[in-house]
């Protein structure tokens, strides 16, 4: 579970974030929309540890990401909305790199990797050095790093952005599968109807406060999210 | 015109922070005067440094001499940086996509790449030329207006032959790394064979130096043939005149326009060939190793595959170990005429008793001065850039990730020093008790050096620059550590030259190892309290 209280996170003298408390239980796929600049990043990098925050904490399965920052990102995974990777690095070695921080045993890792690599058709292509990739295929390369380890936790900062359709439709296989086995997927989104298909709970924010928060059905009741947001926004 | 000036502009606010408006209160004024302070430091050095020259030189009338050869070796030190600078500052640039695609002629993009580069020269030029011109205001047998007017022509023109010489060069070599599959080895190979190409020529050009000397109708003329702004100048300070002047910004405009004409006819080809990349043969999942490494071990390879992977990185930190594996070949095969010289009665006259007793220390200061030369980790953390988000989301300590920084360079220096202390020991017949003293000099050293790089780059980091270049070169924290590094360097040499016969060299290695293992626990505990904190605080 992941439960955000009061969080606060300023930049200067604005308020990046301000006052957000929400949860997200095990086996939700939890949407997190708002419009560009909202706050939705500086939160998601509060949740996982990049980004220090000044108010509230964030509890992951009960721990404060603040005093036990390192078990709290043992049961998480982290794919930005940039894929962030190291460049010269062949993209087995990364993959590799990210499962040895993890302690990923050698079984799991070669059995997953196998897994996604071929599920993302990147099977023959992790010999190179990531330099060499598309965006898309960076992409790919983090999602397999981050999958690769089993993580309980799945935080996703814009993950269809520069993907090709059957990688998407992909994903949200995974992502079903995941939340089957209770495992909690936490993303960030600008596509609302994919996120209104798939998504069990969803928060809007808007100059860094949480204005909506709760299931999909309880937020957008008859009408579509687009709907929704939009009226929010105005 | 106007797109032109836009462009230039946006270039440099968005890369040298200059013409930056404020909106909000800076936080970072404390940088500000560090870097003004190290400017006026260096200026102070160069004045001081120039009115000894000019105190010698004013009894003959020659004060302008020294003029002339600031403007050389600045010239020839943009040259050599310039080299190396080129590469990532010209061609393969963050903007390469947006600029390309612009409605703009690639010769504009150029000169503005160009420009960049040469305003960056212009600043550090201006802090080691603009003090001696100060100083020979007070030696000057005569002053005038012109005097004013040459040094503020001097000053504007000063970097733009260089910076067209080392961009011609470091296009050719960017071409010619391009065409290799291995395009990093080749991008450090070819500089320096560049750099030993040009050693060897001037060291062997004894005849054309007797010739210029031969046809050489005054001192003006003969620093005019060896190199023309420099001739110039001398001739403008002594004897000026406004024909002279004229022509001499005209051949640096005219040689700065010919030079962005010449290579946008090859710019966008080399760029493009440099851009491409080399995909690996195809190799299927499972015949792929898939390894597990400890934490450690993971995190070292990444250091040293981001190491041997940044050319510009290798040249610049690497400097030190060049150096020392230098410096141990000279001393094992010249040592005798070594020796000869630094006794000569009309040289240095320096007690042969003295040097050949204390051997290891001679062999410690070749450590300590190559050591303190050899920062790797001032760039550790910059050089991350927007993948310290990675790091920072990966479930480790912080303190983990900081020491495989330290261990990672240390792994690179160790085996240098360790092999060359083990030569020189067994050259100079040095005791086992003090070799075994410099072999954990050999060790310890370094790693001072280690951890005041890393130390520095968590206070100064540059994690949005542009390229590598800007990182490893044009960093506050790559100057700081350079600088902080002298100084422990030139303490040690004044310890060592001051206690050097009068304690045996025994007792000043073991003094030396202790203060330095001290030196390493202290900077340790900084690393893992301090160290850790800021590196929490970094954010792309």
């Amino acid at each position: 579970m992941i439960e955000i209280k009061n969080v606060t996170k300023k930049y200067g003298d604005k308020k990046a974030v301000d006052n957000v408390t929400f949860t997200v239980n095990d086996g939700d796929i939890f949407a997190f929309i708002g419009h560009n600049g909202a706050g939705k990043t500086t939160l998601i990098k509060s949740i996982v540890g990049i980004h220090d925050f000044d108010e509230g904490d964030i509890l992951i399965d009960g721990m404060s990401i603040k005093k036990n920052p390192v078990e709290c990102k043992k049961l998480m995974a982290f794919v930005p909305d940039n894929p962030e990777t190291y460049e010269k690095m062949k993209a087995i070695d990364y993959i590799n790199f990210i499962c040895d921080m993890y302690d990923v045993d050698i079984e799991t890792r070669e059995k997953n990797i196998k897994k996604y690599a071929t599920l993302f058709e990147m099977e023959d292509k992790l010999n190179d050095t990531i330099d060499s990739y598309s965006h898309g295929m960076k992409q790919k390369i983090v999602l397999i790093s981050a999958l690769a380890h089993e993580p309980k936790i799945l935080i996703m900062d814009e993950p269809f952005v520069g993907l090709d359709p059957k990688a998407v439709f992909d994903i949200k296989e995974v992502l079903n599968e995941m939340v089957k086995e209770k495992k909690i997927v936490f993303y960030s989104t600008h596509i609302l109807d994919v996120a209104e298909k798939l998504c069990s709970r969803v928060a809007i924010i808007k100059n860094g406060k949480l204005i909506k928060s709760g299931s999909m059905k309880e937020i957008k009741g008859d009408k579509s999210l687009e709907k929704v947001f939009m009226e929010l926004e105005d | 015109m106007k797109k032109l000036y836009s462009l230039t502009r946006a270039c440099m606010t968005s890369d040298m922070n200059l013409f930056k408006i404020k909106t909000k209160k800076d936080g970072k004024f404390s940088n500000k005067i560090l870097v003004i302070f190290i400017a006026l430091y260096l200026m102070f050095l160069m004045w001081s440094n120039a009115n000894i020259l000019f105190e010698k030189m004013a009894p003959l009338h020659l004060q302008f001499i020294v003029l002339s050869l600031a403007v050389f070796a600045i010239s020839f030190m943009t040259i050599m940086e310039g080299v190396y600078k080129t590469g990532p500052l010209i061609f393969n640039c963050k903007d390469d996509q947006l600029l390309l695609s612009l409605p703009i002629k690639r010769s504009t993009v150029l000169f503005v790449r160009i420009f960049k580069f040469y305003v960056f020269e212009l600043m550090f030029n201006s802090v080691f030329i603009f003090p001696i011109m100060v100083a020979y205001i007070r030696w000057a047998d005569s002053l005038s207006w012109t005097f004013f007017l040459t040094n503020i022509v001097m000053l504007l023109m000063l970097p733009i032959i260089p910076i067209v010489i080392s961009c011609f060069i470091g296009a050719i070599i960017s071409s010619l790394s391009s065409r290799f599959k291995h395009k990093n080895i080749a991008q450090i190979v070819f500089p320096i064979l560049f750099f030993i190409g040009l050693f060897y020529l001037s060291f062997n050009m004894g005849g054309f130096y007797e010739y210029i000397i031969k046809n050489a109708t005054s001192v003006n003329d003969l620093i005019t043939k060896i190199y023309y702004p420099a001739g110039i100048y001398a001739t403008l300070i002594t004897d000026f005149n406004v024909k002279d002047l004229l022509i001499f910004i005209l051949v640096n405009i005219s040689l700065f326009a010919i030079g962005i004409l010449i290579l946008s006819k090859f710019y966008f080809k080399i760029n493009s060939r440099i851009k491409k990349v080399v995909t690996s043969k195809r190799v299927n999942i499972n015949n792929l190793t898939i390894k597990h490494n400890s934490v450690y071990k993971s995190l070292m390879k990444k250091e040293l595959n981001t190491f041997f992977q940044t050319p510009v990185f290798i040249v610049n930190s690497g400097f030190g170990l060049i150096l020392f594996i230098l410096g141990v070949i000279i001393l094992s095969i010249k040592f005798d005429s070594i020796l000869l010289g630094l006794t000569d009665p009309n040289g240095m006259n320096i007690s042969k008793d003295l040097l050949t007793s204390n051997l290891s220390l001679l062999a410690f200061s070749l450590i300590v001065t190559t050591s303190y030369m050899t920062s790797i980790t001032n760039s550790v953390i910059s050089l991350e850039g927007r993948s310290i988000n990675i790091l920072k989301s990966l479930p480790i300590n912080v303190k983990t990730i900081l020491m495989s920084k330290v261990y990672s360079s240390l792994l690179i220096t160790t085996p240098v020093f360790i092999l060359g202390t083990i030569v020189l020991a067994i050259r100079f017949k040095i005791s086992i008790i003090e070799t075994i003293l410099l072999l954990l000099l050999s060790i310890l050293v370094p790693l001072v050096s280690h951890f005041i790089g890393i130390i520095i780059n968590l206070k100064y980091p540059k994690l949005d620059a542009e390229n590598s270049t800007e990182v490893v070169k044009q960093s506050m924290s790559s100057f700081l550590s350079v600088m902080i590094g002298m100084i422990f360097l030139i303490v040690i040499v004044i310890l060592i030259t001051n206690f050097a016969g009068s304690i045996s060299s025994v007792l000043m290695l073991t003094i030396a190892t202790i203060i330095h293992a001290a030196i390493n626990v202290l900077l340790y505990l900084y690393l893992i309290h301090k160290g850790v904190k800021q590196f929490n605080n970094l954010s792309v």
